[in-house]
Order: C-alpha cells, then sequence, then structure tokens
C-alpha cells in the first residue's frame, strides 16, 4: 500500500506542486518558443514526455554500470538517439508539424528538464519509479506548455488547433485578434502569470526576497 | 527645502504640478474626448492602485494621476473601452504593482502600456499633437527641472542630442514634438530614469539617438509610436547604464586611494 501512494505520489507531484516549468523553471526556452500554436505545443509536450521517460528507464537500466566520470556523455548519447528517432517519425508522419517545430525537437537533446530528471532521478532509482517520475514530469510540462498554447493561439488568433473558435471581427465577429500573443514576449508575461499564480496557491515556493526595504521611507534631503 | 519634506507623495504631486500647464494645453485642444479618455484611464489605474492596497497592503500613489495622464494623451485613438482597459490593466500591474509600487519598478507603466497596446493593436493609428500643447512641454521640462523633481541631466542632454539632430535637418518637426511630450512624460520620470550623473547624461542621449535612428530608418512609423519605442528601449537599458556609471566610479576610486 505504502509503495502505491509514493508511486502515486511520484506521478502526480510534478503536475502542479512540484512543475518542472514552474517551479525549477527547467525547459522554458522550448516552452517559450512552440507555443505559438496548440498543435506544436501539443506535438512538442508528446516528443518530449516520449523522450523523456524512455530515456530515464534507459539510464535507469544501465545505472550500475555508468562510470560516474562520463555519466553525462552516456546519458546525452542516450538522449540524442531517442531524439533523432522522434525526430524522423515526426518528419516522416507530421512533415507540417514537423515543419513548425523547426529545430526544436532536435533541441530536446539539451533540454535542461531532460537532463535534470536522468541526473537527479533516473541515475539512483529503479527503473519502474524512474519512469514514472519522468512519465509525470512530461505531462507536467506538457500541462504548461498546453495551457500557454492554448491561451496563445486562442487570443492572437481566436483559434484552437486551427478551427476558429471566437467569431473574427473581420468576418463579421466580435474578436479583434491580439497579435502581440503571437509574439515572444507574451509567452514570458504568460509563463510569469502563471508562476505567480502557482506560488499564490503555494506560498512555500516564493523565494527569499533579495533585498529588505527600509522599515520607515527615509525623506530625501 | 527643508529635510522630511520629500516624500515619494510630495515629489508625485511636484511632478503634477510640472505636468500641468501641458495636460491643461492638452485638453483645452483635445476637448470632451480628450476628457473621456484622461476619465477612462484614471479609473482603470485608480481600481488597480486600490486592488493592490486592499490585497497587498500597498500605499496607493499619486502617481497614479501621472500615469493615467501618460496613457490618456499617447495611446492609440480609437481603440474603444475594452482594449483601453485590457492594455492599461497590463501596464499598470506588470509595469509597477506588482514590483511593489511607485518608486520600485524597472520600467514607466505608462510607457509599457504604451508598447502593449501598439504592438498588440497596430491597426490604430497614434495621436498627433497640435503645436501648441508640444510647445507646453518645455514649461513642464521646466518646472520639473528647477523644483528637481525630473533629473535635469537626462532633459539637457537629451535636449543637445535633439537639438543636433534637428539642426541636420534628420527629425521631421512632428517626431520632434512628439518626441519631447514623451521625453518630459516617460523618459525623464524620477524613477525609472538613471540614478548616477554619468548614468543620466548618457540616458538622454541614448533615448534622443533612438529617436533619431528610427526617425531616418523606421519606415511608416507615427511620430509617437517612434518616442514610445525609444522610450521603451530606453528604460530598459538604464539599469545598465547605472551599472556601468557605478563600475567606473568604484574602479576610479580603486585607482586613486587603492580601495573602494
Amino acid at each position: 500500500m505504502a509503495a502505491r501512494t509514493d508511486v502515486w505520489t511520484t506521478l502526480t507531484d510534478p503536475l502542479i506542486r512540484q512543475n518542472p516549468v514552474t517551479l525549477q523553471i527547467l525547459g522554458i526556452c522550448s516552452a517559450l518558443a512552440v507555443t505559438t500554436t496548440l498543435a506544436t505545443a501539443l506535438t512538442m509536450s508528446i516528443s518530449l514526455t516520449v523522450v523523456l521517460t524512455l530515456a530515464a528507464g534507459l539510464v535507469s537500466v544501465i545505472r550500475r554500470h555508468i562510470p560516474e566520470t562520463i555519466r553525462l556523455i552516456v546519458q546525452i548519447v542516450i538522449v540524442a538517439s531517442l531524439v533523432i528517432v522522434i525526430d524522423q517519425i515526426l518528419q516522416a508522419y507530421f512533415a507540417e508539424i514537423s515543419r513548425a517545430l523547426s529545430v526544436y525537437v532536435g533541441l530536446i537533446t539539451t533540454n535542461c528538464l531532460v537532463l535534470g530528471r536522468t541526473e537527479a532521478y533516473a541515475r539512483h532509482h529503479a527503473p519502474l519509479p524512474a519512469m514514472v517520475d519522468a512519465f509525470g514530469n512530461g505531462l507536467g510540462y506538457s500541462l504548461v506548455l498546453i495551457l500557454i498554447g492554448g491561451l496563445r493561439e486562442l487570443f492572437g488568433k481566436g483559434e484552437l488547433f486551427g478551427h476558429q473558435v471566437l467569431p473574427l471581427a473581420d468576418a463579421g465577429g466580435w474578436f479583434t485578434p491580439l497579435s502581440l500573443m503571437l509574439l515572444a514576449p507574451s509567452a514570458f508575461f504568460l509563463l510569469g502569470l502563471l508562476v505567480w499564480t502557482v506560488r499564490s496557491l503555494y506560498p512555500g515556493q516564493t523565494e527569499a526576497p533579495e533585498h529588505t526595504p527600509p522599515l520607515r521611507a527615509e525623506p530625501a534631503e | 527645502m527643508t529635510r522630511g519634506l520629500w516624500s515619494r507623495e510630495t515629489v508625485a504631486l511636484m511632478l503634477l504640478a510640472a505636468y500641468l500647464p501641458l495636460a491643461l494645453f492638452w485638453l483645452w485642444f483635445g476637448g470632451a474626448e480628450a476628457l473621456a479618455r484622461l476619465g477612462l484611464s484614471l479609473l482603470v489605474v485608480g481600481v488597480w492602485h486600490l486592488v493592490f492596497l486592499l490585497a497587498r497592503a500597498q500605499p496607493p500613489s499619486l502617481a497614479a494621476l501621472i500615469t493615467a495622464l501618460a496613457i490618456a494623451m499617447l495611446a492609440p485613438e480609437g481603440l474603444g473601452g475594452f482594449r483601453m482597459i485590457l492594455g492599461i490593466s497590463f501596464g499598470v500591474v506588470m509595469g509597477e504593482l506588482v514590483f511593489g509600487g511607485w518608486g520600485r519598478n524597472v520600467v514607466n507603466p505608462a510607457t509599457v502600456t504604451l508598447s502593449f497596446l501598439g504592438f498588440g493593436f497596430p491597426a490604430f493609428a497614434w495621436p498627433v499633437f497640435d503645436d501648441p500643447v508640444a510647445w507646453a512641454a518645455i514649461p513642464a521640462a521646466l518646472i520639473a527641472g528647477v523644483t528637481g523633481t525630473v533629473p535635469v541631466a537626462v532633459l539637457a542632454s537629451a535636449a543637445l542630442v535633439g537639438a543636433v539632430a534637428a539642426a541636420s535637418g534628420v527629425l521631421p518637426e512632428q517626431v520632434l514634438f512628439a518626441a519631447g511630450i514623451v521625453l518630459v512624460l516617460l523618459v525623464a520620470d524620477p524613477v525609472t530614469s538613471a540614478a548616477t550623473t554619468l548614468g543620466r547624461w548618457i540616458n538622454g542621449a541614448l533615448y534622443a539617438g533612438l529617436v533619431t535612428l528610427f526617425a531616418t530608418g523606421w519606415a511608416g512609423a507615427a511620430p509617437v509610436q517612434i518616442a514610445v519605442a525609444a522610450a521603451l528601449l530606453t528604460s530598459l537599458a538604464v539599469p545598465l547604464l547605472d551599472e556601468i556609471a557605478l563600475a567606473l566610479w568604484i574602479a576610479r576610486r580603486r585607482r586613486r586611494h587603492g580601495r573602494t
């Protein structure tokens, strides 16, 4: 029973409370780059979750045989091989989305999230918990990506998955697209607001202030 | 003036007094429409200050009036209520209030609002100012500079570089007017302009230089758009300028005295 709750918390913790993007600010490079539409965000989420889960499993299986000194190289080789497979599959079956994602699928190799999980967790745990943890982290990442991608596509174009949801003003509706949402800064704003929301819900996650303001405002001369 | 008189609110009041000529001329020429814009932005900024007062015990500031005036004067025309409310909410909350209120912000909330509205709704026309309104920026700058609420070095260096650019004929008159109003309202703001003397001189010169650059190289941009973009980039560069000025000062101290 205890083991089962353990697996359950390993899986669900990274969804919101220990979310890798909002708490550890890992993997935001791709989170900012691929979230202009929901379709690319979803593809990226699935690719990353698959790569992360498989890589964690593989690293965990051979964890007692990896020499300590070259462990990063071994991990990157494993991750890179998986990424190449995923990239080829995407190019073969989803050519259009693959073009939209451009270099970012390849960059999963260097995604801090993947290395962070294999280095911090999979290297010290049995394959099953390692894969569960990796899957949970992949889901947490996906949650953030899909949320931001959905918001950006909805308010930037009035569409979801390419289908018109909000009637555009040009076509006789009431919605004027917010073209700022399609630019990179809006992803920063949305991610910042999301982190703010999560940290208001879990005040324990707030960082210690860098400066303490004076108790009483000192009037200038 | 005697010590103890100058609190944050005194500075805000003094700035307000300095901006009065500008505001009155603008209202005189803008009429009822200008008054409605000012009322709307005042309402939205005021509500957000109230929300942060209640939610985070952040004392509201009279600087809200200044922010509202700057937004009402410079925002694109014909946006309609909803877009104005969205833009003002974004700018005031993300530009100022989340940092802890007026005095702790890095960028001017009005600059953030105007950039947001400009990038978000590029189809709307930017305002054009009548000559008397633009000239009213000069008394505003004088009052603010003489009372010491606005750094004179910023105004002076921007005016110098601007005068050189205007004399060489690269700045059209409308750009000059818009840049002057934006300089007084947004760039020379005592909170977000540079805090060191050297930084202030570079700050003003950088602003005027960016305006000149945009005026010559940015095809199809409205004068106010040019000035607001220059103001945004300048205010983002200001902490770096201060850092450079401090590093230079420390290096000089170290060379002369062997310690800081």
